[in-house]
């Protein structure tokens, strides 16, 4: 880290803007350049790299970027959404269900009721942990097997559909499967970026970190605890949904018995990744961006180098707890220097 | 963390002999526990009445059941309190418990006592692993654990084709062990969870080590500057934890009488929610193991009214998760009004 040189006399004024800088967008940074050489690796890796590995990758991350961003928002907020993965599958098996056969018009309309209906559950959630203050991973946990069921209630076989034209909307092919990344990068950019503003720029949204990082502080400088509490849940309910469409368009029929949990878990592991801290109130949403489709693409990169995708799995792990270990010893030698 | 704020608003109980009954009861939470315990015994029994009574007299087929259904559960929730009190939880430990029964199976040829004792070796090695990850290293426990489900699934996804290709059917002792009964009464499965549960009563109650679990949950830094090594009791307490599983893992595959890699992983949410159920604090410092042993209990009962009302998938996860939901509510109104 180039913070740690010693401040000499000429820069003294511009090296704590740095340090402050690096401090804050440090991680973010380092995760986009990991992606980026991650993939400039990938490409030498495979006889021909073209628009067709790039949108594989972005098709399939759209997924896994929402449900991060997802679980980034309850996290800074200080809680837990362990049933960000029932949404998916619960808002996925609902569109699959309503949507099949109807013109385009209509799925979009369908599309809208069923992200309003997400937020509205999720933030129902929110409100449970409020007024219970049950912790949030013991509510989420119950949310995670409701919502699950309820999937399984709408759709009891794996079937139902989109359309070719929905489809095309997350993976730029009405088949699925495409060399046209461009509609999934519109379709993550624009809700991202939204979320992000409202985050970092809003009141509402910086109560989300106040909130996260000192409930007390945040009571006391006049944040609304629950209502703060239930906006992040409902956030977060919206964004599973999206996730939710976009795995319904890759797969083109909805299936309810895809395990949530899972799902769930692989958020949580971006988010860390993304530098996003378990204990709240830390972290970026934009950071958790790249970290999920990191995530997401080792498989792609281990197959690529002929690794057995069971062993895949066994080193995503070890990398994880690797990446886990030097953040946390980056961490200790930052506040052993203050 | 919410409540810290509300709580210091005043709550002024209107009805003063109403409150000193509440107050009773709060006292004893986990009287109202087995009081939830006997209704929902009672409402299975209004559901099917062959629960409880078969040809006109009173039988313990119904309660056996439910029986087995907690021990595995009640096994791996004796981890989990173990680690919640310290301020960890183990998300691996159902993997753990699929890989020690499948050591366990594979060894069989050896004789039940080898192989019982790599299976119980399996899972120590993993614990201690995740002890490690926490305790030296301070990985997060939920990344640390999630990471080596992880592992251990593509470890054993792997070696179940290779080096453990063999035998999947368990010792008949195991089979025994995880089927029979005393006197057709008692499930032998449930005298090894009673011996069990023993142990880690008197470790919680009576030695240091159980009571240095509780001042890690309570106050870390304050624990560490009484001189508890807390690195020591974390790589002991999640490799306890691994032991636990591996225990809870080797009785359910006898049960069933052989392995697959879905052996237990559907018991890991369960096995968190007995522990919360049972009034253990996921932030640590605060629980007991007999609380977790009702709780247990009632989601062993719950299961055998799920089955009973044989409603479907669907509908049993989400009663499953509102049940869970409900009583965690319930108990954390109680210790609240204390």
């Amino acid at each position: 880290m180039t913070t740690t040189a010693p401040p000499t006399n000429e820069t003294t004024s511009t090296t704590p803007r740095m340090r402050r800088w690096v401090q804050r967008h440090g991680w973010t940074t380092g995760v986009w350049i990991t992606l980026f050489i991650l993939v400039v690796w990938y490409a030498t890796l495979i006889p021909k790299f073209g628009s067709f590995q790039v949108a594989n990758i972005i098709n399939g991350g759209t997924s896994w970027v929402f449900l991060a961003a997802a679980q980034a928002v309850v996290v800074i907020a200080g809680g837990i959404d362990l049933g960000v993965g029932g949404m998916l599958v619960l808002t996925s098996a609902a569109g699959a269900q309503y949507m099949e056969g109807q013109p385009f018009g209509v799925i979009i309309l369908i599309a809208i009721a069923i992200f309003l209906g997400a937020m509205i559950l999720n933030g129902l959630v929110g409100w449970v942990i409020s007024v219970s203050k049950v912790p949030d991973i013991v509510v989420t946990l119950g949310s995670l097997y409701i919502f699950q069921g309820l999937a399984l209630m709408i759709l009891p076989k794996v079937g139902g559909g989109s359309s070719g034209a929905f489809r095309w909307l997350f993976t730029g092919s009405e088949t699925g499967i495409s060399s046209n990344p461009w509609p999934a990068i519109v379709v993550i950019t624009i809700p991202i970026a939204i979320v992000a503003w409202w985050v970092g720029r809003t009141r509402s949204g910086l109560s989300i970190y106040a909130l996260g990082s000192d409930p007390n502080a945040a009571f006391l400088s006049g944040v609304d605890a629950r209502r703060t509490k239930i906006v992040s849940y409902a956030v977060a309910g919206g964004l599973s949904a999206i996730a939710g469409f976009s795995s319904l368009a890759i797969s083109g029929v909805g299936n309810a018995t895809t395990v949530g949990g899972n799902l769930t878990l692989n958020s949580v592991a971006a988010i860390v990744l993304g530098g996003v801290a378990l204990t709240g109130g830390i972290g970026s949403l934009i950071a958790a961006v790249p970290a999920a489709i990191i995530l997401f693409f080792f498989n792609p990169i281990l197959s690529a180098l002929g690794v057995n995708p069971n062993y895949a799995q066994v080193i995503q792990g070890v990398l994880i707890v690797l990446v886990m270990m030097v953040a946390g010893l980056l961490e200790w030698r930052r506040r052993r220097l203050k | 963390m919410t409540q810290q704020i509300t709580d210091s608003g005043s709550q002024v109980p209107d009805d003063p002999q109403k409150a000193s009954l509440g107050r009773r009861i709060a006292a004893r939470p986990q009287l109202v526990l087995i009081g939830v315990l006997v209704l929902l015994i009672g409402v299975t029994f209004l559901i099917q009445p062959t629960y409880l009574i078969r040809d006109g007299s009173f039988t313990f087929a119904g309660l056996r059941n439910s029986l087995l259904f907690a021990v595995p559960i009640g096994i791996l929730a004796a981890g989990q309190t173990t680690l919640m009190l310290t301020g960890g939880i183990d998300l691996s430990i159902a993997m753990i418990a699929t890989a020690s029964a499948y050591v366990t199976a594979n060894q069989s040829p050896q004789g039940a006592v080898v192989a019982i004792i790599l299976g119980i070796v399996v899972g120590l090695l993993a614990g201690t692993a995740n002890g490690v990850g926490v305790g030296v290293f301070r990985v997060n426990p939920l990344i640390m654990t999630l990471a080596m489900s992880g592992i251990l699934l593509g470890l054993f996804t792997q070696w179940a084709t290779t080096i453990f290709a063999g035998s999947t059917r368990m010792p008949d002792f195991v089979v025994t062990l995880g089927q029979g009964t005393l006197w057709d009464i008692i499930p032998y499965a449930a005298i090894v969870w009673a011996a069990v549960a023993a142990i880690i009563v008197l470790m919680l109650r009576r030695t240091g080590f159980g009571r240095n679990l509780y001042a890690l949950g309570d106050n870390l830094i304050a624990s560490r500057l009484a001189g508890i090594r807390s690195w020591q009791v974390l790589v002991a307490v999640y490799a306890l934890s691994g032991v636990l599983g591996a225990i809870a893992g080797i009785l359910m595959g006898g049960r069933i009488g052989a392995v697959d890699l879905q052996l237990a992983g559907f018991l890991l949410l369960p096995s968190v929610a007995a522990a919360v159920i049972g009034g253990t604090s996921i932030f640590g410092g605060v629980g007991t193991y007999t609380g977790t042993i009702i709780g247990a209990l009632i989601l062993g009962v719950l299961q055998s009214m799920l089955t009973f009302l044989n409603a479907g998938e669907a509908v049993q996860q989400v009663l499953y998760g509102s049940i869970v939901l409900g009583l965690s509510w319930v108990y954390a109104a109680m210790s609240r009004s204390q």
